[in-house]
C-alpha cells in the first residue's frame, strides 16, 4: 500500500487541507478502479466504508491478492468533516457540483480539478454518495444515462437495485457524469443516512465493493454471490407523501418487503399529540427509502416503494 | 392598495406554515391577464431585492391610478432563509435556485420551486432581483444566457442598470428560476446588484426607476417612460476574472466600480500571522472594476474582482 498525497490546499488560517489516497497493486497487472469517499462533511458513512476498505485491501495486498490497481480516497472535504459542515466551509459550495473542475477558477472548482486529474485513466470509478435529502435508503447503485454508462459493470456489485435514469441538469457538473464522459466506467453507490454510520448498510456496501473488484479481476479472493440486480427506472418507484406535518414515526426499515395495506408510519401533531395520519402502503413492493428525521414537513416524501409493476400515478398517503 | 395573497403554503412540523406571499396591484377595473412579477429572496442572504419591492410597493400605493395591468410583488421566496441569514433552504441545505422548475413530488425545496413557478406562470415578464452573495459586491447588472439574448437584451436595456452581461449557456443554469420561467414563455430578467446581507439604498432607487420605466414601456403603467441610463453591453468588450493566487486576507487598494488601468494594483493579499504581503492583485486589462470582493478572507482561487474592458 502506498499512502499518497492527492493534493494539498492551503488555508488562510487553518492547517492545509491534505487529501490523501491509498494505492494498492499495479496497473500493469490488471484493470484499475478508483473509489471516492466523502465529498461532503456529512458523508460519515461513506468515510467509514472507504477507510474500512483501505484496511481490508492492505491485508489483501499482504496476502498477494491484488491483481490490478486500486485507489481509495476516503475523504475529500475533510475541512467540512472536521467542523460539522456539509459543504466547503467558507462559501458553502458543494465540491460535487464543480466537475470537471477548473484550475483557474474558484476554490472548489480548483479542488475539483485537482481531484479529477488524479482520477483520470482508471477503468472503473465508484463514488460513495450520501443522499441529497433528509432520507435514508437501502444501498443502491445510481447510474445516470450519459450515453457512456456501463450497466454490466454496475451489475457486478450484486446490489439489489440499480437506479437507472436520465441525468438532470445539475448532474452535468457532478463527478459521475463527467467521469463517464472522460472515459471511466463510473457509477455511484448511494447509502446510509447523512451524518451517521449504519453498520448494516456499511457491511452491504463493503461486500459489494469487494465483489465488484473480484468480478472485474482486480482482486483475487473468494466472495459470495450478490443479488441479480433489479434495474429500477423512475416509473417503478412509488412515492408516499405525508399529507400532514408533525412528528414522524416510521414502523418499518429500508429493505422491508411490504404488502398493500401495511401501515408504514404515523404522524402525530407535534404540540397536541393528536394522531394525524397513518401512512399505508398502497401497493406491494420493497421499501427502498424513507424520511429519516423525526420532524416531517407537510407533503414530504415519507417512503419510496419499488414495485415490479410500473406505477400508474403518484399516490398520496391515506 | 395592493392585495396580499398567499400563493403557496405548507405545514412545518411544529405549529407554523412556510408560506409564499405576494402583493397584487391591479387597475381600478380589476385583474388583467397581462401580468408582471417582481421577485426577490430566492437566496435568503440577498436583501437588495426586498428594498426594491418596498420602494415599488410604496410607489404603486401612491400612484394607484397609473396601474394599467396586474403587478405582483413577491419579496420573500425563501422566507426561512431570509429570517435566519441562510442562503439556501434551511434544514435541507439546498440552493433553491438550482432545483427549478421543481416538483410536487419531491422534497420541500422542490415543492417550493414548483409553487413559485405555478404562482408566476402566465406572467408576461418576471424580474428576479438578486444581490451578490456575501463575498462580492456588484454593480447593478442583468445576466442573460446567449440563447435568450435577442429576446431579453432589449428589455434589460430599459432597467436603468449599468451592465448587461450575455454569457454562454451553461447546462447547470437550466435549474434556475429564470431558465424555468423563460422556458414557459415568461420573459425573465435576472438582476444582480450590491452585496449579500446588506442594503444599498442608491442601487435600490436606481433599479426602482428602471422597473418603472420598463413597466411604462411595456404597458403596465400609464406614465411617460423615464430617462434611464443605457447599460454597457458585454459583447463590446471582455470580462477579466481576478482570482486569488494564495490564501490570506484580501485588502482592496481601490473602491468598487472604478475605472482601472491595465497593470495597476487592485489589492493585496496579506498574511496577518507573519506580517508579509503575499501577493498583489494586478489588473490584467484596463476597464471598469464591476465586481470587487467584500469578504476579505480568501483561499487560492477565491474571486476578488472582475474587470470589464475592451477586447485585446
Amino acid at each position: 500500500m502506498k499512502r499518497i498525497e492527492i493534493f494539498n490546499f492551503k488555508s488562510p488560517n487553518r492547517a492545509p487541507l491534505k487529501v490523501e489516497g491509498f494505492l494498492f497493486g499495479e496497473e500493469s497487472k490488471g484493470p484499475s478502479v478508483a473509489i471516492v469517499g466523502a465529498m461532503s462533511g456529512d458523508h460519515i458513512n461513506q468515510l467509514y466504508v472507504a477507510s474500512r476498505l483501505v484496511e481490508y485491501l492492505r491485508q489483501k495486498e499482504e496476502e498477494g491478492k491484488i491483481s490490478g490497481k486500486i485507489l481509495v480516497i476516503p475523504a475529500i472535504n475533510s475541512y467540512a468533516l472536521n467542523m460539522g459542515e456539509t459543504f466547503w466551509p467558507l462559501d458553502k459550495t458543494d465540491i460535487n457540483m464543480m466537475f470537471p473542475g477548473y484550475a483557474q477558477g474558484e476554490t472548489t472548482q480548483r479542488i475539483a480539478a485537482k481531484l479529477f486529474e488524479a482520477l483520470q485513466g482508471f477503468n472503473y470509478g465508484i463514488i460513495l454518495e450520501g443522499r441529497r435529502d433528509q432520507g435514508m435508503c437501502l444501498p443502491y447503485v445510481k447510474l445516470i444515462q450519459s450515453d457512456y454508462e456501463d450497466i454490466d459493470s454496475a451489475r457486478d456489485l450484486g446490489m439489489r437495485f440499480i437506479h437507472f435514469r436520465p441525468y438532470s441538469p445539475i448532474e452535468t457538473v457532478m463527478l459521475q457524469y463527467n467521469w463517464q464522459l472522460w472515459g471511466t466506467k463510473a457509477l455511484s453507490v448511494v447509502f446510509g443516512k447523512n451524518g451517521s454510520i449504519d453498520p448494516v448498510s456499511s457491511e452491504e456496501v463493503h461486500g459489494a465493493l469487494v465483489r465488484f473488484m473480484v468480478k472485474r479481476q482486480i482482486l483475487d479472493t473468494a466472495v459470495f454471490e450478490g443479488f441479480v440486480s433489479n434495474i429500477i427506472e423512475p416509473e417503478s418507484i412509488m412515492l408516499l407523501k405525508a399529507s400532514r406535518a408533525g412528528i414522524f414515526d416510521s414502523l418499518v426499515s429500508c429493505g422491508t418487503t411490504v404488502s398493500k395495506g401495511d401501515t408504514l408510519g404515523r404522524i402525530t401533531d407535534a404540540l397536541s399529540g393528536e394522531k394525524l395520519e397513518k401512512i399505508i402502503a398502497p401497493i406491494d413492493g420493497v421499501l427502498t427509502c424513507q424520511y429519516a428525521h423525526p420532524l416531517i414537513f407537510q407533503n414530504s416524501i415519507a417512503f419510496r416503494i419499488a414495485s415490479v409493476e410500473p406505477k400508474k400515478s403518484i399516490t398520496k398517503s391515506k | 392598495m395592493g392585495v396580499i395573497e398567499e400563493v403557496f403554503s405548507i405545514d412545518l412540523p411544529v405549529g407554523e406554515q412556510f408560506r409564499i406571499q405576494r402583493c397584487r396591484y391591479t387597475p381600478t377595473g380589476g385583474e388583467t391577464s397581462k401580468r408582471i412579477s417582481i421577485v426577490s429572496g430566492i437566496h435568503g442572504d440577498e436583501l437588495e431585492g426586498q428594498y426594491v419591492c418596498f420602494l415599488l410597493g410604496e410607489w404603486l400605493r401612491a400612484h394607484a391610478d397609473k396601474i394599467k395591468a396586474t403587478i405582483d410583488i413577491y419579496p420573500a421566496i425563501n422566507s426561512l432563509g431570509l429570517d435566519s441569514i441562510t442562503r439556501s433552504v434551511p434544514f435541507y441545505n439546498v440552493d433553491l435556485n438550482r432545483i427549478f422548475p421543481g416538483s410536487k413530488n419531491d422534497f420541500l425545496p422542490a415543492q417550493i420551486a414548483d409553487g413559485v413557478v405555478s404562482a408566476m406562470r402566465g406572467s408576461e415578464i418576471a424580474i428576479d432581483i438578486h444581490s451578490s452573495n456575501v463575498f462580492l459586491r456588484e454593480i447593478p447588472q442583468v445576466r442573460i444566457a446567449k440563447s435568450q439574448a435577442k429576446m431579453l437584451v432589449p428589455l434589460a436595456n430599459k432597467l436603468n442598470i449599468d451592465f448587461v452581461w450575455v454569457h454562454d449557456a451553461v447546462t447547470v443554469l437550466e435549474s434556475t428560476f429564470a431558465h424555468a420561467m423563460n422556458t414557459l414563455g415568461t420573459k425573465t430578467l435576472v438582476v444582480e446588484m450590491g452585496v449579500g446581507m446588506r442594503l444599498g439604498k442608491a442601487y435600490g432607487h436606481q433599479l426602482l426607476e428602471g422597473i418603472l420605466n420598463l413597466m411604462a414601456c411595456e404597458g403596465f403603467l400609464d406614465i411617460e417612460p423615464l430617462d434611464v441610463r443605457m447599460p454597457i453591453q458585454s459583447h463590446v468588450g471582455e470580462v477579466a476574472y481576478l482570482n486569488a493566487s494564495c490564501p490570506g486576507l484580501f485588502v482592496p487598494a481601490i473602491e468598487h466600480c472604478q475605472m482601472i488601468e491595465k497593470g495597476s494594483i487592485v489589492g493585496a493579499i496579506v498574511d496577518p500571522l507573519s506580517g508579509q504581503t503575499l501577493d498583489e492583485v494586478i489588473a490584467p486589462i484596463g476597464g471598469i472594476l464591476f465586481t470587487l470582493r467584500a469578504y476579505p478572507i480568501v483561499y487560492e482561487g477565491s474571486l476578488v474582482g472582475r474587470i470589464f474592458g475592451e477586447k485585446v
